[in-house]
C-alpha cells in the first residue's frame, strides 16, 4: 500500500518543535538531581505515588502506543482496549510478592536477583534475555514513532544542493540520536517528572480527539449508530481471524504480556523503585491499573474508532490508502485545527520518546550492574564488596545508553516486516516473555525452585520455544483453541500459551527431580573423568542448540534431542552450581517477605503505626548518617532510635522531589525541630526555613 | 445478533481462567503472609484487590450488554 505524506501544515511543524524543545530542556532541568548511579537509575526512592502513578501513564500508553491501538481500533473495534483491561489477575502476585522482594532486597537489576536466589550463571542467562527484552522494546518504540511521524513529513526535502528521500528508517535513526540524548543526560528524574507532564498532555491530547471526532461525526448518537453491533463489543472473537481473537490475545497480552510488564519490564519496575516506600509503589500501581488504564484505552483507541465511523460515512474524509497504522494521524488531522494537530503529534511523539527512553535507562541499569560490574570483578579490576567508582559508574551508564539506542535503531528491522506494529510486539511479547516470566515467577514463589530448574527453563524452554516457531502446526495446534494458522499469522498470539507451557513444564520437572539429579552428579564424581564428562556434555549441548536453532533434522529427532539437551544442561547445573536453600531464598521469595523488610532494616522491625510529623529542619556539625528528632516528635511518630525515618519537603506538590530517606538518631528535647546532616541537606535539596515532613517508615 | 462466541464466551473464559490465576494469588498472598491480615493497612490493601477484580468484571458485562441492547 502506498504511503501517505505531507499531512499537516508549517504551524503544526512549529508548535511540534516548540513543545519537544520545552520537554528537553524541562528534562534536562532535573540533570542537577543525579548526584550518582541511585539517583540516575532510582531517583533517590523518593517519590509519593500520584507522581509515579501520573508519570507511568506515559511509559504504559506510549509503549502500547496510539499506533497499534488505533489501528487495531480501526480494523476491528472498541475490543482494542482489551489488553488495557486485562491486567488485574496478576495485581495480587505483584502487590504482595514481587514489588517488596524488588524493594527489600535492594537488588538494582532483575538479573542481580537471579544472582542472590540462585547463581551467578543464572544471572548471565537471564542478563542475556533482559537485554534482548529491553532492546526489542526499544526497538518496537522507535518503529512505532517512525511510523507515527513518517505521515507528516514530505516524500524528499533538498539540503545543500542534496535531494535526500524521507524513508522510515532514516527517520528513525534521527529520533533515535534525539532520544538518546535526552536520556542520556537527564536520567531516571528526568524520566519520571518529563513523564508526569507528558502523561497529562497525552490524555488532553487523545480525548481531545475523541471528542473532536464525536462532534465530527455529528454526535453521539450519529456515532454510536453509524458502527455495527459486532464492531462495538469490548472483547473480540473467540478465536478469529487469525490476527486479532481473544483466546490468543489473553495468553499473549493478558497473561505472558501483564506478568512481563508487571515483573520483567525492568523500565517500570525502576519507577516503581523510585516510590518513597513499597506502600507508595502499591497505591501508584493500583491507581493506574484502576483507572488509568481504562482511561487510557479510550485515550489510545479513540482515532481508529472514529476513523472507523468516517469511514462509514457517505463521502468518507478518510483517504483509500491510509494504512491502519496510520489512522491516528490521519483521524486527528482531519479532526483538529492546524497547530492543534501539531500538539496533539508532539505530544504522541514526546510520549513516545519517554517510553523509549524509560527502557533504555533500565538498560543502562543492566549493562552497569550485570555485566561491566561483574566483568571487571572477574577481570580482577576491582573486588567483590568493592564500592563501585560513581564518575566511572555514570560514564559507563551514559556510554551504554547510546549503544543500546543505536542496537535499539537495528532491532526495528525484523520488527519492520509485520503488517502491523500490534503485531510486531504481539509476536515479540510471545516469545521472549515467556522464559524469564516463568523464571521469575517460580523463583518467587516457589521456594524449592533451583538454579538447574531455571536454567533448564531458561535454556530447554527456549529451544522447546524455537521448535514451536518452525513447526506450529505440529507443537502449537494443539494449545490453539481454534485458531486458524496461516502462513502471514502462524499462530501470532496463541504461541503464547504453548511457550508459557514447555518453559513452565520444564522447570518443574527438572524442580521435582532435584534429588535424583543430585545423586547422579553424586555418582558422576565417582568417576575420576567426572570434569570431562560433563564437558562433553555440555558440548553436546552447544551442539544440539545449534541444530535446533538451525532447524538441522526432522521434528522427532530435533524433540528428543532437545530433551536430550535439557536433561544434560540440568545436571550440568546441579554438577557446578553451589546451592544453599535456605540462605539463597531467606528473603527473596514471597514466603519470607517479613524476613526481606528486617534484612533492609538492618535490625527488629518496628510495626506501630504513626503519624506524621511537620518540622523545621537545622544543620548539626556531625556526620554521622542519622537525624535527630525531639522525644516528643518520636512518641507521635510511634518511632525508636535505630528505626528508618522518610523527611520530605513539606509541599505535597512536589511529590517528594525534596526528601532523604534516613536513620532516628538520639532523641533531643526540642519539639518541632530535626538536626540534619550536611549530606542530607546536600541530597535533598532542602531549603531554609521551609517547613518539613517526616514519616516512619519501618 | 453477533454468535455467543464474540459475546459471552470470551467474557466467561476471561474471568474463569483470569479468575483462577487471580485465587491463586490471593491464596499464595494469604499463606506466605506476604499480605499479613494484622495490619489495618493490609486490610484495605485486601478489600481493593477484591474490589478491582469485581469492577474489572462489571464493568466488561456492562460494556457487553451496552453494545447489544443499547
Amino acid at each position: 500500500m502506498e504511503q501517505l505524506h505531507n499531512i499537516g501544515t508549517q504551524t503544526d511543524w512549529v508548535v511540534m518543535i516548540i513543545y519537544l524543545v520545552a520537554m528537553l530542556l524541562f528534562g534536562s532541568y532535573f540533570g542537577k538531581y543525579n548526584h550518582d548511579t541511585n539517583d540516575f537509575f532510582f531517583g533517590g526512592r523518593r517519590f509519593s505515588w500520584w507522581l509515579i502513578a501520573i508519570s507511568i501513564v506515559a511509559t504504559g500508553i506510549s509503549s502500547h502506543s496510539f499506533v497499534k491501538y488505533s489501528a487495531m481500533g480501526f480494523t476491528h473495534g472498541f475490543s482494542s482496549s482489551m489488553a488495557y483491561m486485562n491486567d488485574w489477575f496478576f495485581v495480587p502476585f505483584f502487590l504482595f510478592g514481587w514489588l517488596p522482594i524488588v524493594v527489600y532486597s535492594k537488588i538494582r537489576s532483575i538479573p542481580e536477583y537471579f544472582e542472590k536466589r540462585f547463581s551467578p550463571s543464572a544471572r548471565f542467562f537471564v542478563t542475556i534475555l533482559q537485554l534482548l527484552y529491553l532492546v526489542g522494546y526499544v526497538g518496537i518504540g522507535f518503529l512505532t514513532m517512525g511510523k507515527a511521524i513518517l505521515p507528516l513529513m514530505p516524500e524528499h526535502f533538498t539540503l545543500f544542493g542534496f535531494e535526500l528521500r524521507v524513508t522510515l528508517m532514516g527517520l528513525i535513526i534521527v529520533i533515535a540520536v534525539i532520544t538518546g540524548a535526552y536520556i542520556t543526560f537527564g536520567g531516571q528524574t528526568a524520566v519520571i517528572f518529563t513523564d508526569l507532564v507528558q502523561g497529562l498532555m497525552l490524555l488532553f491530547a487523545g480525548l481531545l480527539v475523541f471528542i473532536l471526532g464525536i462532534d465530527y461525526v455529528g454526535g453521539w448518537h450519529v456515532f454510536w449508530n453509524l458502527l455495527p453491533t459486532d464492531w462495538k463489543l469490548p472483547l473480540a472473537h473467540f478465536n478469529n481471524p487469525p490476527d486479532f481473537n481473544f483466546v490468543g490475545i489473553f495468553w499473549q497480552d493478558g497473561v505472558a504480556g501483564s506478568i512481563g510488564f508487571l515483573f520483567m519490564n525492568m523500565g517500570l519496575l525502576m519507577r516503581f523503585m523510585a516510590a518513597k516506600s513499597v506502600d507508595e509503589g502499591r497505591k501508584a500501581a493500583t491507581f493506574n491499573i484502576l483507572f488509568m488504564l481504562p482511561i487510557s484505552a479510550i485515550v489510545v483507541s479513540s482515532g481508529g474508532w472514529i476513523g472507523k465511523a468516517m469511514s462509514l460515512m457517505p463521502n468518507s474524509p478518510i483517504p483509500a490508502n491510509t494504512q491502519p497504522d496510520n489512522i491516528f494521524v490521519v483521524v486527528s488531522n482531519i479532526v483538529a485545527e492546524p497547530g492543534m494537530f501539531g500538539f496533539i503529534i508532539a505530544s504522541l511523539a514526546a510520549a513516545l520518546m519517554s517510553t523509549i527512553s524509560t527502557l533504555l535507562n533500565a538498560t543502562a541499569a543492566i549493562w552497569v550492574n550485570d555485566v561491566d560490574r561483574p566483568l571487571r570483578i572477574w577481570l580482577g579490576k576491582i573486588k567483590r564488596d568493592e564500592k563501585q567508582d560513581e564518575k566511572k559508574a555514570m560514564l559507563v551508564a551514559r556510554v551504554s545508553t547510546v549503544s543500546f539506542t543505536m542496537l535499539g535503531v537495528l532491532a526495528v528491522i525484523p520488527f519492520g516486516s509485520y503488517p502491523t506494529v500490534y503485531e510486531a510486539h504481539g509476536f515479540f511479547h510471545s516469545t521472549l516473555t515467556p522464559p524469564l516470566v516463568i523464571a521469575i515467577f517460580l523463583g518467587v514463589f516457589w521456594k524449592k525452585f533451583t538454579p538447574a530448574g531455571v536454567i533448564a527453563t531458561v535454556v530447554g524452554g527456549t529451544s522447546l520455544m524455537v521448535l514451536g516457531a518452525y513447526h506450529p502446526g505440529l507443537l502449537i495446534s494443539p494449545f490453539a483453541h481454534g485458531t486458524p494458522m496461516t502462513q502471514v499469522h502462524p499462530y501470532t498470539y496463541i504461541s503464547a500459551l504453548y511457550n508459557t507451557l514447555v518453559c513452565l513444564t520444564v522447570g518443574v520437572i527438572v524442580t521435582l527431580f532435584q534429588n535424583q539429579l543430585r545423586k547422579l552428579v553424586h555418582q558422576i564424581k565417582k568417576n575420576s573423568n567426572h570434569s570431562w564428562m560433563i564437558a562433553a556434555m555440555n558440548g553436546a549441548s552447544v551442539i544440539i542448540i545449534g541444530l535446533v536453532l538451525l532447524n538441522f533434522g526432522s521434528l522427532q529427532f530435533l524433540l528428543v534431542s532437545t530433551l536430550v539437551m535439557t536433561f544434560f544442561v540440568a545436571l550440568s547445573s546441579a554438577y557446578y552450581i553451589k546451592y544453599d536453600p535456605v540462605a539463597q531464598t531467606e528473603g527473596l521469595t514471597a514466603w519470607s517477605i517479613h524476613k526481606a523488610q528486617q534484612m533492609f532494616k538492618g535490625r527488629k522491625l518496628n510495626e506501630r503505626e504513626g503519624e506524621k510529623v511537620r518540622l523545621i529542619w537545622k544543620l548539626k556539625e556531625e556526620n554521622d548518617g542519622t537525624a535527630n528528632f525531639s522525644k516528643k516528635d518520636m512518641e507521635r511518630l510511634a518511632a525508636h532510635e535505630g528505626d528508618l525515618v522518610y523527611i520530605s519537603d513539606a509541599r505535597k506538590y512536589l511529590g517528594g522531589l525534596k526528601s532523604v530517606h534516613t536513620i532516628f538518631g538520639k532523641p533531643h528535647n526540642e519539639e518541632g525541630i530535626v538536626y540534619i546532616t550536611k549530606d542530607h541537606l546536600r541530597n535533598g535539596l532542602f531549603v531554609e526555613g521551609r517547613p518539613m515532613e517526616a514519616e516512619k517508615e519501618m | 445478533m453477533p454468535s455467543f462466541f464474540n459475546t459471552w464466551l470470551p467474557f466467561i473464559y476471561l474471568y474463569g481462567v483470569g479468575g483462577l490465576f487471580f485465587l491463586g494469588g490471593m491464596i499464595i498472598i494469604r499463606k506466605a503472609k506476604g499480605i499479613d491480615m494484622r495490619l489495618k493497612r493490609h486490610r484495605f490493601w485486601w478489600k481493593v484487590l477484591i474490589f478491582g477484580f469485581f469492577y474489572f468484571m462489571i464493568m466488561h458485562a456492562l460494556l457487553i450488554i451496552v453494545a447489544l441492547y443499547w
